[in-house]
Parts: structure tokens; C-alpha cells; sequence
């Protein structure tokens, strides 16, 4: 499918610009071409590049999302016929922002849905905004998304036409509090937070709410992304017998930190190995091997989720199932998240009642409240304007049993941010 | 008739003021584009005035001044930055954007009594070594909030046609007057010197050229230059990321297209943005394989044609468009 695509845009590019001059006069001519019945929605997100793994499932999302619209949109009793364009932004911030202009200006885009990363998503927002594109996005803290873009606390919201919907800082206290509570450790919990953007928020905002909520924190300090050596934190970790670590690195940085941790003993005293943005996905996981087992995770979305994708009627189940049966990879949480981006843009289109003008998609937009493969996404209560805070699930790699094709499975482990999500097992001590 | 023939000087001749009348032209012709292009084709071809003025900057430095660096994102990294602070403190945004080159130019100063110190590959590791402090540093900064960064969003206060008419206007002018200066440069008094430094260093010194003096003024250039780079960056893409903006890789393009064009040339670096430009909107959808072609086809210039397309066409046909240099010819009397 990308291999077509990709080769039917260059032969698009190179045509384009042998015909050179002709150019000049195209753009007025593609504003007129697009007849009023027919929508056109932009979709970036990473499928190449060190952020590929979080675009690897689009292509298999992207195929049920156009099979499901291959009749067009009812909207008010008019059907619009709808050309999803996506995009590869090939983990790069900067041709991320690039193709979101190229979509706006010479595409003609209605409406831009983008995912996965501050690297992605903040560049694809900004050129949205400044453009007067209405745009919905996902996965990336939302503290990164609308702090992270220039607004101010206390200030009025600045954005008009993005809106975002994901985790936060207070899912992930709510998910990491009634995890832990699930086994009796001494409640001390060392963190590694590295000084970086989601460290530092973590450790800004989350370590406080941790104190107050009885739990010891010991804090080695934040660490420079890409350290070799952790023997300083693990033997801190080890004299104040931290029974629940917590961490928030990049992958390659948490399997050299956990390397060593075993190694230095440490793993052994964990009853709780909580990490964050490493992990998210089954082939990083494996990676580590024997260590992976019973580390403790935070998924956005788990085949086993109640939740049917809207537009297309999917189940949660049959989506993981299905991507296993096409690709033959093991599922994995993004395509419930990439599902659930076209479930709410969709809706917003239809309840705009005009999907054609950007005014009315991002009004709708506003008033979104609808439930997706994700569970629901309301931008009627949420803490800002354009944000709807989405839940984080606490969840647990283990081994999987045995006959089955992947070496490891996660289960849900508990189900704070929402009740409806059915837990599968009881956490396991890591050691 | 058996005396030796009278020399003449020449600057200008007929090519080169045919030259520099189309490309006055073309300028002239490129200032009303907002008219005539489309809303896509005006922000495209303000990234290529951006990249004329990269590969421009980056061959001052290395193809005059012998300065090879590897750390020039610094500079366009802290011109974007620059333009977010001054922003935020409450200057009028198109103000900041275009005062952050000034104050990177005026702050390149102080380094390079300290960078200038070093030579060749001691040069260049030590400004990527800038670099990286640079980028640490910028993170650093609570508005910045690491590699979260933030966004110029008064920016989203113009509406779209009248920010993108801005943007080019301002990068077309600022590609005009920082190439534009570096052909002053070339043609003044210090002009000599910079291509003495060029030719043979050593030489140079020895016939009197202020060496370290050269260089200082080819280094705050360059600097100002890639900040100015940064900062209209920042104007197109809206978004910072301190991870984008010092990216190795905004000075590997510059190297790409310099290399490419013609080390050395004024003509040649302008070449190789061009040529750059074309290929990325070719084939930049293609990801990977087109970073392996890139990769590669920098590879074979600098293999088989390490003066680049333009210096091998001066070498070889004694073409020069821009009157940068000087030409001995044998006396009106018989043109040869």
C-alpha cells in the first residue's frame, strides 16, 4: 500500500515539475476543482524514521478508515464523497510542518487530523492554526501540546482552530497510584526523569502529587538523555530500598539503564518497575528479553477495550485481530489511537453540518463530546478549551503462554482513568 | 610592435554585465511574486531563499575564509531562539524576527576571538562542540521548556495571505542584501585579502593581509547569516524545537549544496541551492533513499568534481557571470 502511494505521488511531483511553468497559473485551479460535495482531509503522522514504530499500523487504520467511507460522508442528508491524503513526515519536525502547508495551500485541505509525538504534532498544529485549518490531534501529553505551543496558564486559551485530545500528567498520577496499590511494597518509589521536556514536567508535576498521596520519592536528579553510566542512581535506588521504580526515558537509555540495574542487583529488590514512553510497543519490548517480563506499563489503548471504533464499527478486538491477520505482527496500541483520531474527526465533521467550512468544523470541534475506539473524547469539560483529556491504563508485559506466536502479551492491570475497561489480571511483583 | 603588449585590467565584460542585468531582473520579477504565485509556490520558494542564503553563508566561511564548520546550526538555532525571546518580551514579531540576526551576529563577536584560535579539524569539532552548548543551553530556558520548545504564535494574528507575502518578502530581502554583501565584500579591498586567505594563507600573511582580522569579519557574517536563516525558518514553520533547529543537519545541507554548486565560487553556492531545492521537492517523499541519494551524490562530487558544477565550469570554459575578481587581457588594441 505505501510503496503504491508513495510511487504515484513522485511520478504526481516529477510531472509536476516538468510541467514548470504551467505551474504558476495551477493554484487557482485547484481551488476551483474541488467540487462542494467533495471533502478532503489531511492525515501526517511518522511511518519512517526513529519514530516509525508509532506509524507502522496506520497504513492497515488508513485501509479500514477508507473502506468505511468509500460511499462518502452523510452529513445533514448530503453525501460528500472524502479523500483522506496522508502523509509520512518521516519523523522530522520541520518536513512535518512543510507537508501540512503543502496540504493547506496547494491540496486545499478541510480539515488536518495528525498524530503521534510532539514531533509530529506541534508543527502540524502550528501550521493549522496560522492557516485557519481546523485540526484534531492525539497522542503526545497534552501539557506538550498546549504549553508546549505558547499558551500561558492563567491566560485564555490562544488556539481557534487546533484541538487535541490525550493523556496527561493527572492520568498518569491516577493510573500509577492504583497500580501501586495493588501490591504491599514499603512505598518507596525511585524515579529516573531525565532532563528533558516530559522528565521535567514529570518531575515538576507528578512527584508532589506522588508525596501527597504517601509515597516516598527518591529523586537522584534528572540525567543528560544518552548517559552510559547509571551506577550512581542504581546504588541510590539500592541504599534507600526502593521496592517501585518509575522512568520516563527514551528506549535505547532504558535498556542500558536496566542492563545495569540487573546487573548491579538492583532489579532484584523491584517489586514494581513502572516505566513510561519506553514500552509502548511489543517489539521494543522484546528487545530486552528476559528483562521485559512483568514490567509494569501505561497503554492508551488494549485490544481488549470496550470501545468499537465509531466510524467504522469495528470492535477493539477484531481491529488487533485484524492487523495480526494482514500483517502478521503482533497488535499493538496505536492502531486503536490512530482509529479513534478519524472516529472523532469524523463525528466533528458531521456534526458540523458543513463540513466544507473551517468556521463550523472547528466550532463543532468545540463541542465535541462523542465515544470513540478510545473511549470518549469530550472537549466540553476539559481543563482548557482545546483539550479533552483521554485515559491511560495501567498495564503489564508478561510472558506470554506458551503456543502463542509472540513471545511476550500485555495485560491491563487496573482501570482508574475508566471503569469500563475490563482489568485482565492482577499485577505481578517484578521480582 | 616588438614591445610587449599594454595590459588592461578588466573587471566587467559583456557576459558578466548581461549576467548581472538578468539577475537584477529576476530580482525585480521575484519582489512581485506574491502576486503571481500561488499560495504553495511563495512558501516553497521562501525556503529556497532560505537555502540560497545557507549554502551562501557556509561557502563564505569555508570556500574564502577556510573556515570549515560543522556547528553553523548554532547560529541558526539561536536566530530562531532570538526571535522567540524577543517575542515574547513584547516586540512587534516581524521586529523580532528580523533584529535576532543582529543580536547572533553581535554575539558571534566574543567567540571568535575564542574559535578562531583553533584551525582546521580543530575548528570544526570545536563549533559543533558550540553547538551542542548552544542547543543545551537554549533548552535550558523555562520558555522553552527543553525539548518541548514553544511556538511563535503572535505569529497567527496576521492572516495567512499576508503572513506568507511577509515572509517572502523579508527572506527574499535578506537573501539579497547577505549575498548581496558578500559580493561587496569580494569586490572591495577586503575582497582581495579573503581570496588571498582562499589562495594560500600563509602567503597572504606574508604580504601583509590582516589574517585573524579577515577572518573575524567572514565568521560574524556567516553567523548573522545563518541566524537570519533560523529566524525566517522560525517564520514559516511557527513551531521551535530546540532539537530541529540544531540539527547537524542544516549544516550538512549547507555543505551538501556549497559542495555541489562550487567551493570557492560566487556563483557556485547559488547553483547548488537551486539544485538542492529541485531534488528535495522531487524526491523528499521518498525518505530514506532520498538521504542516501543525497548522501551519495556528495559523495561522488567531492570524488570527481571537487570544485562542483560551477568551479569546473570556470576552470574549464573561463566563464565568470558576477565581476567578483579581476582579468588580465592583452591591450584594446587587439582583443584576443
Amino acid at each position: 500500500m505505501p510503496n503504491t502511494s508513495s510511487r504515484r505521488e513522485f511520478v504526481k511531483r516529477a510531472s509536476a515539475v516538468a510541467g514548470g511553468a504551467a505551474l504558476v497559473g495551477a493554484p487557482a485551479f485547484w481551488e476551483t476543482a474541488g467540487a462542494a460535495e467533495a471533502i478532503k482531509v489531511g492525515f501526517i503522522s511518522p511511518l519512517t524514521g526513529p519514530l516509525g514504530s508509532f506509524g507502522e499500523s496506520d497504513p492497515y487504520v488508513l485501509s479500514l478508515v477508507r473502506k468505511a467511507l468509500a460511499k462518502g460522508l452523510n452529513v445533514g442528508g448530503t453525501t460528500y464523497s472524502v479523500t483522506i491524503l496522508d502523509r509520512d513526515s518521516q519523523s522530522d519536525p520541520a518536513r512535518a510542518g512543510q507537508l501540512a502547508k503543502e496540504l493547506i495551500n496547494s491540496q486545499g485541505i478541510d480539515f488536518m487530523l495528525v498524530t503521534s509525538t510532539p514531533e509530529v504534532v506541534n508543527p502540524v498544529s502550528d501550521a493549522c492554526e496560522a492557516a485557519g485549518v481546523p485540526c484534531l490531534s492525539t497522542v503526545m501529553p497534552w501539557e506538550a501540546w498546549y504549553f508546549g505551543r505558547g499558551a500561558k496558564p492563567g491566560a485564555p486559551s490562544p488556539f481557534k482552530w487546533t484541538y487535541h485530545f490525550s493523556f496527561g500528567v493527572k492520568n498518569f498520577f491516577d493510573c500509577y497510584v492504583s497500580q501501586w496499590h495493588e501490591l504491599s511494597t514499603n512505598k518507596k518509589v525511585g524515579v529516573l526523569y531525565p532532563n528533558d521536556a516530559d522528565g521535567n514536567a514529570i518531575r515538576e508535576h507528578l512527584i508532589p502529587d506522588l508525596q501527597k498521596a504517601g509515597f516516598t520519592v527518591v529523586d537522584p536528579g534528572g540525567y543528560e538523555d544518552g548517559t552510559t553510566d547509571y551506577s550512581a542512581q542504581i546504588a541510590k535506588y539500592k541504599s534507600e530500598n526502593c521496592q517501585i521504580f518509575n522512568t520516563f526515558p527514551i528506549p535505547p537509555d532504558f535498556a542500558t539503564f536496566w542492563r545495569q540495574a540487573a546487573q548491579q542487583g538492583y532489579t532484584k529488590m523491584v517489586k514494581i518497575a513502572q516505566i513510561a514512553k519506553t514500552g509502548l510497543f511489543p517489539d521494543t519490548m522484546e528487545a530486552l528479553g528476559s528483562l521485559a517480563y512483568n514490567l509494569a506499563s501505561a497503554c492508551y489503548w488494549h485490544r481488549n477495550f470496550p470501545y468499537p471504533s465509531s466510524l467504522t464499527g469495528i470492535s477493539s478486538r477484531e481491529l488487533a485481530d485484524g492487523y495480526e491477520r494482514t500483517t502478521g505482527k503482533q497488535w499493538n496500541q496505536q492502531i486503536g489511537a490512530t482509529m479513534s483520531l478519524f472516529d472523532a474527526g469524523f463525528q466533528a465533521l458531521k456534526n458540523s453540518g458543513a463540513p466544507k467550512t473551517k468556521a463550523a468544523v472547528a466550532k463543532a470541534l468545540s463541542r465535541l463530546k462523542t465515544t470513540t475506539a478510545v473511549g470518549v473524547v469530550d472537549f466540553t469539560s476539559g481543563p482548557f478549551p482545546n483539550v479533552s483529556p483521554a485515559s491511560i491504563i495501567g498495564s503489564q508485559w508478561v510472558k506470554a503462554a506458551p503456543g502463542s506466536k509472540h513471545p511476550l502479551d500485555l495485560v491491563i492491570t487496573e482501570h482508574a482513568n475508566d471503569a469500563k475497561v475490563p482489568i485482565g489480571a492482577k499485577l505481578r511483583p517484578f521480582s | 610592435m616588438t614591445q610587449a603588449q599594454p595590459i588592461v585590467v578588466q573587471r566587467w565584460n559583456v557576459l558578466s554585465i548581461a549576467a548581472v542585468t538578468s539577475l537584477v531582473a529576476l530580482l525585480v520579477a521575484l519582489a512581485f511574486g506574491p502576486t503571481y504565485l500561488g499560495p504553495n509556490l511563495t512558501d516553497r520558494i521562501t525556503t529556497l531563499f532560505i537555502y540560497v542564503i545557507l549554502a551562501a553563508m557556509w561557502n563564505a566561511l569555508a570556500g574564502y575564509a577556510g573556515l570549515v564548520s560543522v556547528g553553523q546550526q548554532a547560529f541558526f538555532g539561536l536566530g530562531a531562539y532570538a526571535a522567540i525571546r524577543l517575542s515574547n518580551a513584547g516586540i512587534n514579531v516581524y521586529l523580532a524576527l528580523a533584529l535576532a540576526p543582529l543580536i547572533v551576529g553581535a554575539a558571534s563577536f566574543p567567540l571568535s576571538a575564542l574559535a578562531l584560535r583553533l584551525r582546521g579539524g580543530e575548528f570544526a569539532i570545536g563549533m559543533w562542540v558550540f553547538a551542542e552548548l548552544a542547543h543545551l543551553s537554549v533548552n535550558l530556558d523555562g520558555l522553552v521548556q527543553g525539548e518541548t520548545g514553544t511556538s511563535l504564535i503572535a505569529l497567527s494574528a496576521f492572516a495567512p495571505d499576508v503572513r506568507r507575502a511577509c515572509n517572502y518578502w523579508i527572506a527574499l530581502a535578506l537573501m539579497t542584501a547577505l549575498v548581496g554583501l558578500v559580493f561587496v565584500l569580494l569586490r572591495s579591498r577586503t575582497g582581495a585579502a579573503i581570496q588571498a586567505i582562499r589562495d594560500n594563507e600563509e602567503a597572504a600573511a606574508s604580504v601583509g593581509v590582516r589574517v585573524f582580522a579577515t577572518k573575524r569579519l567572514i565568521f560574524v557574517l556567516a553567523a548573522a547569516g545563518c541566524a537570519a536563516a533560523g529566524s525566517l525558518t522560525l517564520s514559516t514553520l511557527i513551531s521551535f524545537q530546540p532539537k530541529t533547529y540544531f540539527s547537524v543537519q542544516w549544516t550538512a545541507y549547507m555543505i551538501f549544496m556549497t559542495l555541489v554548486g562550487g567551493l570557492g565560487t560566487f556563483e557556485g553556492p547559488i547553483i547548488g541551492a537551486v539544485i538542492f531545492f529541485v531534488i528535495e521537492t522531487i524526491f523528499g517523499a521518498s525518505g530514506v533513499w532520498y538521504l542516501v541519494g543525497l548522501g551519495a551524490s556528495a559523495l561522488l562530487f567531492s570524488l570527481f568534481l571537487p570544485r562542483g558544477i560551477w568551479g569546473t565550469l570556470t576552470d574549464r570554459f573561463g566563464i565568470h557571470l558576477m565581476p567578483v575578481g579581476y582579468r588580465l587581457r592583452f591591450g584594446s588594441g587587439e582583443p584576443r
